[in-house]
């Protein structure tokens, strides 16, 4: 009988062992503070419908290598510009030198920037190792030079003519010609990349690249746009024709392939699930063009798979990943403190910036009953508490998103606000549509339907928010239902259109907002498009037309702040939080700019993206001297409102 | 009653041994008390005298403020009633429960951001979690809970186990060669990556979580009941019941069953305490019940995650190694209980 007994315990003995090795797995989650939708609705545009059969249509018109046809012919009287007179945003004191380590939650799946899996956070990172022809300086918003020198707008308001840059060189040593920008139209449109919206994309957005010579070429959008618009919309980046075969075998073979790159770093090496590390071009080609002086300045960077947050953590304390995102609140409350930050050991920042904010909030599906009316969507808007979620659970550290399109400079309507928590308004609202019951529970019913929604989501950390939110809509006689989901599972059912109540974001970005993807009727009451709550108004329609047309931007900057009103008119979206701040701790050898960042600073510390930091290796020495011997350096607790709105 | 000879040597057998018996008692006593956790820990008042009426709100409909003559139509908070009563001084009263808090309320403290510390003052007797609610509440009705849910599974469990297990030990041949290929492949089905995938899609709820559970548990103690059965089978008694044309239902009801039970009883403890650590883990994992149920995992994946707040982890892990502690003496008595030999040399 003794040894009976033994096997339920080591069956639970496995399964923990198990449980462990599954939280091991499933641990890694990336969090920036705000919730994000997965990665591919990142750029916002590929849920939107791709038409697979527009891409077969309109093959390249490029030339091939073989029968080299004439050149077209530069147009005369072409007025050139360039954007030399803005000032530097890089510091001059910054240092080459130095290895930086970082860390990703798991190990991407590809390095390939398009077709199938490539669509993962590490993407991100890679696709910063590819410039394109034009930058925007970030505190400006002006074009800047990147690999072309000057550029040119055609009257018709679609065409941007393109000097490049001849000093331009891929990391492998080739130059850069306009004969890699028709590459790119060939290789985007090529049904081997197993890439649907990007053929879309460069066959509908992006018409036509022509090369006048080697280093002169137009590149052509599908449709008139405003000057900054189009020029975003063009700078397109060069694809290495000598590196790349096409064929149907593409996919596979170039899961792993280093492609060379034109910014200042590229792939050094590889172990899989494990690390990838990357190096510093000796003589990359922009070293001391006026915007790249003085950044990328790290040698080497090694970024490490750490699966769990909380692990990796233990690594930064100890020394080894250089810095630590603490968007979060309880990290730059709670754990962000001890001997190593009072001791000057590692240094704190929040820094404010001023770019688009991620749309957070609760996306109502019009089309599922009763977040049809009007007067629910209103009621159950004055019955979800924002603001006691960010004073408790958020401990004050975020803010009230108050529209959907906010931090756009003068596209965002600034006059708009969202509405509070406020149970006798949500009441009154209620009453007008009929749900004036109390169940014995206290939630409104309606013939004998209790005004229950459910709210679907996908981040676990979350949860502690939402709590917050269905306890307070009890007093306004609301049931929320929580329902979390796997972040992927749950954004596919959201644009499955499955959800009643979508709680998500989507990712903040561009020059303007965008109204055709998420509210007009074309994409409402479809699967896969952006317009998650269904609604459609022809009024509405309308007006998002006229607003892709317009050309003057202060037209478009009126009828954006009058689409914007429309939309919160039509209550179809709750907004939750905004974080208009980034926050991180370093090491104290690692050195920030005078100014630490830029007004589209998203991360400090990012490497392939702004790359202003640098590595004191002298310093590093001094510090690990004084951790040794337990001496004090000096503390500090940067808080940066330079761009604070 | 009249009981068995035998079976009363197994209770006083069971009851001497103190570690065991004490573990039974403090066990069952606490079980029985979190029936009626709504008396314990609740924001709902256990009486109020208003107006020289008494009410009774824990139980039944919900009981808006503006009955009892506050400015608003949502539920009554009892907790600033009985405040407001106190300062009125006209003869009204509220009498709250011990902890007047339910699992569920985020309950805010001026000027301090949750996880708040224990405080006798708040009546927030083990603090609360990241979210503002009583640890407290949540440990009573996250206990409720497991053991409801580990006690369902193991009567099914049981029930499916025992019945095939039975049949296969009792009837042999093709039913009991078919039976254990069928086992052998369903054991070797990963029941925690089918969990995580349904997790995935859908929203277990509390019964979907016991039938998935039960769908692969059930085979854990089939083997256990098919040897039992079989060795019983050729014993003389039931050749004897055979002859005398007892039915098969009759043989293994009767005769062969009670005869078994031992192994069953024996492995009641253990499989309790797996049940409450298999939910446990789940809710750790995120795969178990649905927010904002409330958990001892869930508890414990707040704790890990924010172990400065000890309180947190503290306490859970404290009750789980308190109960599962119990759980196994509890077990351990009962095997020496049934044991056939009162002594046991080791060599």
């Amino acid at each position: 009988m003794t040894m009976n007994t033994t096997t339920p315990l080591h069956h639970s003995l496995c399964f923990a062992i198990a449980i462990f090795l599954a939280s091991l797995l499933l641990g890694g989650c990336d969090d920036s503070g705000t919730a994000k939708p997965p990665a591919n609705a990142a750029t916002s545009s590929p849920a939107v419908q791709p038409d697979q059969s527009s891409a077969e249509v309109s093959q390249p018109s490029t030339p091939s290598a073989e029968t080299e046809p004439a050149l077209a012919k530069l147009p005369d009287n072409i007025e050139w510009t360039t954007n030399n007179d803005d000032k530097i945003f890089a510091d001059p004191e910054a240092k080459r030198g130095g290895s930086f380590s970082t860390y990703i939650p798991s190990f991407p799946l590809t390095l390939r920037l398009v077709g199938p899996d490539s669509n993962g956070s590490f993407a991100g990172l890679l696709r910063d190792l590819q410039m394109g022809l034009v930058d925007f300086h970030p505190n400006t918003l002006n074009p800047i030079p990147a690999l072309a020198t000057h550029w040119a707008i055609a009257p018709d308001q679609k065409t941007v003519y393109y000097q490049l840059d001849p000093e331009a060189t891929w990391s492998d040593g080739n130059k850069i010609t306009a004969d890699d920008y028709l590459f790119t139209l060939e290789f985007m449109r090529s049904k081997h990349i197993v890439a649907p919206w990007y053929n879309e994309y460069y066959s509908k957005q992006i018409t036509d690249v022509i090369k006048y010579d080697d280093y002169t070429i137009a590149v052509v959008s599908g449709h008139a746009k405003p000057r900054d618009e189009l020029i975003a919309a063009t700078a397109i980046s060069p694809k290495p024709r000598h590196f790349h075969q096409l064929d149907e075998n593409w996919v596979q073979n170039y899961n792993w392939k280093k492609e060379p790159t034109t910014s200042a770093y590229t792939i050094d090496k590889i172990k899989k699930g494990k690390f990838i590390t990357f190096k510093r071009l000796d003589n990359w080609w922009a070293e001391n063009k006026k915007f790249y002086k003085h950044r990328f300045n790290v040698d080497k960077v090694r970024i490490k798979v750490i699966r769990d947050q909380n692990i990796a953590w233990t690594h930064f304390l100890k020394g080894e990943l250089d810095s630590f995102p603490l968007v979060l609140p309880h990290y730059w409350h709670e754990k962000a403190k001890g001997e190593l930050f009072d001791k000057g050991y590692i240094h704190k920042v929040k820094f404010y910036n001023d770019l688009p904010q991620p749309a957070a909030g609760m996306w109502l599906n019009t089309a599922r009953k009763p977040l049809d009316d009007i007067n629910v969507r209103q009621g159950l808007a004055h019955a979800i508490n924002i603001n006691k979620v960010i004073d408790s659970v958020l401990r004050g550290d975020y803010e009230r998103l108050e529209t959907h399109h906010v931090g756009f400079n003068d596209y965002s309507n600034t006059k708009i606000d969202p509405r509070e928590f406020d149970v006798e308004r949500a009441d009154y609202y209620f009453n007008q549509s009929g749900w004036s019951n109390f169940g014995s529970d206290g939630i409104r019913t309606k013939g004998g339907q209790r005004l229950a929604f459910e709210v679907n989501y996908g981040a676990q950390h979350h949860t502690d928010r939402l709590v917050v939110i269905k306890e307070e809509a009890k007093k306004a006689g609301v049931e929320l239902n929580l329902k979390l989901l796997d972040s992927a599972a749950s954004f596919k059912q959201v644009l499955e259109k499955k959800h009643q109540i979508a709680w998500m974001a989507w990712s903040g970005g561009g020059l303007s907002p965008r109204y055709w993807e998420f509210y007009h009727s074309v994409n409402a009451n479809k699967p896969q498009t952006n317009n998650i709550t269904n609604y459609s108004d022809p009024e509405l329609d309308k007006l998002i037309e006229a607003y892709r047309k317009e050309l003057s931007k202060e037209k478009r900057v009126a009828q954006a702040h009058q689409l914007e009103q429309m939309i919160h008119d039509s209550a179809v979206m709750i907004p939750t939080t905004k974080v208009p701040y980034t926050r991180s701790a370093h090491w104290a050898w690692l050195k920030l700019p005078s100014f630490y960042g830029t007004k589209r600073t998203t991360s400090l510390t990012s490497v392939f993206g702004g790359g202003l930091f640098w590595m004191d290796t002298e310093y590093k020495d001094v510090v690990e001297k004084a951790k040794k011997e337990g001496n004090p350096l000096p503390s500090r607790t940067i808080v940066d409102d330079t761009w604070r709105r | 009653m009249h009981l068995h000879p035998l079976t009363a040597k197994k209770i006083q057998r069971f009851k001497s041994i103190k570690r065991g018996y004490w573990s039974g008692v403090i066990l069952v006593l606490l079980m029985v008390l979190s029936c009626m956790a709504e008396l314990i820990a609740n924001s709902r008042a256990l009486v109020v005298s208003y107006n020289n009426k008494l009410y009774f709100p824990t139980y039944g409909a919900f009981i808006p403020g503006n009955y009892f003559g506050l400015d608003y139509k949502y539920e009554t908070n009892y907790r600033q009633l009985k405040h407001i009563f106190q300062q009125e001084q006209s003869g009204n009263w509220v009498l709250m429960p011990p902890i007047p808090y339910n699992p569920y309320e985020s309950n805010t403290i001026a000027g301090q951001y949750p996880p708040h510390a224990p405080s006798w003052s708040q009546q927030h007797y083990l603090g609360t979690d990241a979210a503002g609610r009583d640890v407290a509440a949540r440990i009573i009705y996250g206990f409720r809970l497991s053991m409801a849910f580990s006690m369902l599974l193991l009567i099914f469990n049981y029930a499916i186990g025992t019945t095939i297990g039975c049949l296969m030990g009792y009837r042999g041949g093709a039913f009991d060669i078919i039976f254990q290929r069928i086992i052998e492949i369903w054991s070797s089905v990963p029941t925690l990556y089918v969990i995580m995938i349904v997790a995935s899609i859908m929203i277990p709820d509390f019964w979907v979580l016991i039938a998935i559970l039960v769908f692969f548990e059930w085979i854990g103690i089939t083997w256990y009941m098919r040897t039992s059965t079989y060795k019983e089978k050729s014993r003389t008694y039931t050749l004897a019941a055979k002859a005398l044309g007892a039915s098969d239902s009759r043989i293994i009801l009767h005769h062969l069953l009670p005869n078994s039970i031992s192994v069953l009883i024996t492995f009641i403890p253990f499989s309790i305490a797996s049940g409450i650590t298999t939910l446990t883990a789940l809710d750790y994992l995120g795969f178990g019940l649905p927010p904002p149920t409330p958990s001892w995992g869930e508890l414990l994946r707040q704790g890990i995650g924010n172990l400065s707040y000890h309180w947190i982890a503290g306490s859970v892990v404290t009750a789980m190694v308190c109960i599962l502690t119990m759980v196994t003496w509890v077990g351990e008595a009962v095997r020496e209980s049934f044991d056939p030999k009162k002594f046991t040399y080791y060599e």
